[in-house]
């Protein structure tokens, strides 16, 4: 894993702490565990979340991006901002 | 429309302590503001608070059936009084009052319970029957108007309106009850026969129980809305909602009506003007925050239907500062501030010397006009044609932001959550929204609670056809016994009119209203994914355009913003600080640590995070009220009483 991935994996698991897990209590969020599936985001948590990659790594993201592929755990969204920082 | 109270004990004995029952008429003094009774007998007294609308001069209560004879007290209406009261006539009764109690009490005391069939109208009541020391209470057919009991161990019952009459009393000390808490963060209320406080129970909408000498010797329901299929006519709507509408606005009062410029309230105003000879007063809540705010809508109507038209504008401040007064008139804990722009509004219909007003409540549960019903019908087509039913979900919930309605959790969240073979599948979404506010129990009181008990209540107690109605139905049902009940026509409906002594009447609650939607063809409901489209074709002649073809518009208000920031109240932070959350023993500190920095920092945009600091607040609010202070603050009414009916053996030997 690149130094790079590790950043965005630290910031994100960060603000998903202080924004969402507090208020689900037991919930030990691993990178590789889907957000959706744990109902830990809600829909506007979801823009929350989408708006928080866009600002914190300058990125413009499309509407046809914000998927669950892209933004389902926390290794998708450090794979996706990785690669959109590569391109 | 009053505040009734009482007390009764299983043995005749002395009378209960004055002082209490003046107690107990000063906790409900609010519902019943133009005067108070009460009577007094060994071992029995009843208390009544007026809000003078039939007989203005002559119906004090309590009535008496006569000396020594039955006595009743009455909260509410009876809007057929005059056909009842002409039908006893014409069977050679004769009446001392014009008043609908009466006319009631006459029919208990002719056909007993049975009588309330032939009842129109929203009520409660007691009916006491010194003879075999037998007490009835009863509550109207969807529970519009409260009335709640407890049962001592001595055998005595205590009742009120309100649960603040029965812990006037001083014979019972108030304390949580943590599963009828549980009931407000699952289905946004407590479910009758259950209320938020140990030891009170309410009687259940449409039910009835009989106390005797010391035990509840019958409780049952004597009307409960159902989907069977009776096969009678479906009738004409029009005809029907003209009479609802004529029979509520009968009142030795000016009658006015709440507008909120969707279509339903606009229905009723449009008959409403049309039955009666002077210009309508109509009453709207208007928002500071154009997110929420429906003046132009409601100006519309008001404008072209030629009301007096009155607005309150609900801004942060004033939501805030209501806010306390609001959760100790609702009487439990709540997880929107959506009652507290009707409470103003209240104010402001009294302040016009308006004491009833014609309102829109009930329309969408019986004309399938929510959300919820859409999403029925959507889920269902996923399981045909995922691709359609996808699309479709944008068109959910069009009030909340368009960035919200797409994407893949709203897809989840709509299409995924919850059983499709439980029988509350249709309300399983709204569920587990409302449930970020159990995030925040403390561990051991999660665990005292345990999962889903008010879910399991309700699976256990649903009707014995629930099976055989559509989905549709099913949601239906779910909806008036979860929603409009506990939550709808209580905290945001009653308790906030009555708070300023203004009364709710219900031309879309009426049960031949109800009884004619459930004979339509669903497609006169709900058509795809056009909500009630009988109430949009009887609309058509009688409303702007505009209004008809309208999109149902939930009626909201802002929820996080007013308690924060400037402007907002020293207590907001104060009532959730570590000091105040250990008292409650309710919150868990940390995670709500968490929520506030969220809410300070204006983040907290969400519904769940709304419905959870709403909900936190309330019910330290709410704690703060019922339980740290005793008797002294409830203190007896100083008024001198309109009626006191001196029933005792003392006074009879006198």
């Amino acid at each position: 894993m690149t130094e790079a991935a590790t950043d965005i994996r630290t910031d994100m698991r960060s603000f998903l702490e202080e924004n969402f897990l507090y208020m689900h209590p037991g919930v030990e969020l691993k990178d590789g565990d889907d957000f959706l599936a744990l109902g830990i985001i809600d829909s506007l948590g979801f823009v929350e979340l989408v708006e928080e990659v866009q600002s914190r790594f300058e990125l413009t993201i499309d509407d046809i991006e914000i998927t669950e592929e892209n933004f389902g755990s926390i290794d998708a969204i450090a794979q996706f901002v990785a690669a959109k920082q590569a391109s | 429309m009053c505040g009734i109270a009482g007390i009764v004990r299983p043995r005749a004995g002395p009378p209960p302590d004055e002082q209490a029952l003046l107690r107990m008429a000063a906790a409900i003094r609010h519902r019943g503001p133009d005067g108070f009774g009460y009577s007094l007998e060994d071992g029995a007294g009843l208390v009544n608070t007026r809000l003078s609308i039939f007989d203005l001069p002559g119906g004090w209560q309590p009535i008496e059936d006569g000396p020594g004879g039955s006595i009743i007290v009455y909260n509410g209406e009876v809007y057929n009084h005059y056909e009842l009261r002409r039908d006893l006539e014409s069977r050679g009764e004769s009446f001392r009052t014009t008043t609908d109690t009466e006319v009631v009490l006459r029919l208990l005391e002719r056909e007993g319970t049975a009588a309330l069939d032939r009842l129109n109208g929203q009520f409660a009541l007691a009916w006491w029957q010194p003879g075999p020391r037998r007490l009835t209470l009863v509550r109207d057919r969807f529970g519009v108007r409260p009335l709640h009991y407890a049962l001592l161990d001595n055998g005595t019952l205590v009742f009120g309106s309100e649960a603040k009459a029965i812990f006037a009393s001083g014979e019972l000390d108030a304390a949580p009850d943590l599963r009828g808490v549980d009931d407000v963060f699952t289905l946004w209320g407590p479910r009758p026969p259950r209320t938020v406080f140990r030891g009170v129970s309410q009687v259940p909408q449409g039910g009835f129980l009989v106390w005797e000498a010391g035990r509840i010797v019958e409780e049952r329901t004597w009307w409960t809305p159902s989907f069977d299929a009776d096969g009678g006519p479906e009738g004409d709507l029009e005809e029907l909602m003209r009479d609802s509408v004529r029979l509520r606005l009968r009142a030795d009062v000016p009658v006015g009506a709440y507008l909120s410029g969707g279509l339903d309230s606009s229905l009723i105003v449009a008959l409403a003007q049309q039955e009666t000879d002077h210009q309508l007063r109509t009453f709207s809540v208007a928002f500071q925050d154009p997110n929420y705010d429906e003046r132009s809508h409601q100006e519309e109507v008001a404008r072209a239907l030629g009301t007096d038209h009155h607005v309150v504008e609900a801004g942060p401040s004033e939501i805030a500062n209501a806010f306390p007064d609001v959760v100790r008139h609702a009487e439990q804990p709540l997880i929107r501030t959506a009652p507290v722009p009707l409470f103003l509004l209240s104010t402001e219909v009294r302040a016009n010397d308006i004491v009833v007003v014609a309102t829109g409540e009930g329309a969408d549960e019986l004309f399938w006009g929510y959300d919820l019903f859409k999403e029925v019908v959507v889920r269902e087509l996923h399981q045909r044609d995922p691709e359609a039913a996808r699309e479709l979900l944008e068109e959910l919930y069009g009030y909340l932001p368009a960035s919200a309605r797409r994407g893949p959790a709203w897809d989840r969240f709509l299409l995924e959550t919850g059983d499709p073979d439980d029988p509350l599948t249709s309300h399983m979404t709204r569920v587990e929204a409302t449930a970020a506010v159990k995030a925040f129990y403390r561990p051991e009181v999660a665990a005292e609670l345990g999962e889903e008990q008010s879910l399991n209540r309700l699976r256990a107690g649903l009707p014995a056809s629930f099976g055989d109605w559509s989905s549709l139905e099913r949601a239906s049902w779910l909806e008036i016994n979860t929603l409009l009940e506990p939550y709808l026509l209580a905290a945001q409906g009653d308790r906030v009119a009555m708070a300023h002594g203004v009364e709710g009447r219900y031309p879309f609650l009426d049960h031949r209203v109800f009884e004619h939607a459930v004979r339509l063809p669903a497609e006169r409901k709900l058509a795809g994914m056009e909500e009630k489209a009988a109430l949009r074709a009887l609309a058509a002649d009688l409303l702007p355009a505009e209004i008809v073809s309208r999109s149902k518009q939930p009626y909201r208000a802002p929820e996080v913003a007013p308690f924060f920031g400037e402007g907002a109240p020293d207590w907001v932070e104060e009532s959730l600080s570590s000091e105040a959350l250990a008292e409650t023993g309710i919150w868990d500190d940390a995670r709500v640590a968490g929520l506030l920095r969220r809410c300070r920092a204006g983040k907290a945009t969400g519904f769940r995070e709304g419905m959870a600091l709403i909900g936190i607040l309330s019910t330290q609010l709410w704690h703060r009220a019922f339980f740290r202070s005793g008797l002294g603050s409830y203190p007896a009414e100083t008024d001198e009483p309109r009626m006191r009916l001196d029933r005792t053996e003392a006074k009879e030997i006198a």
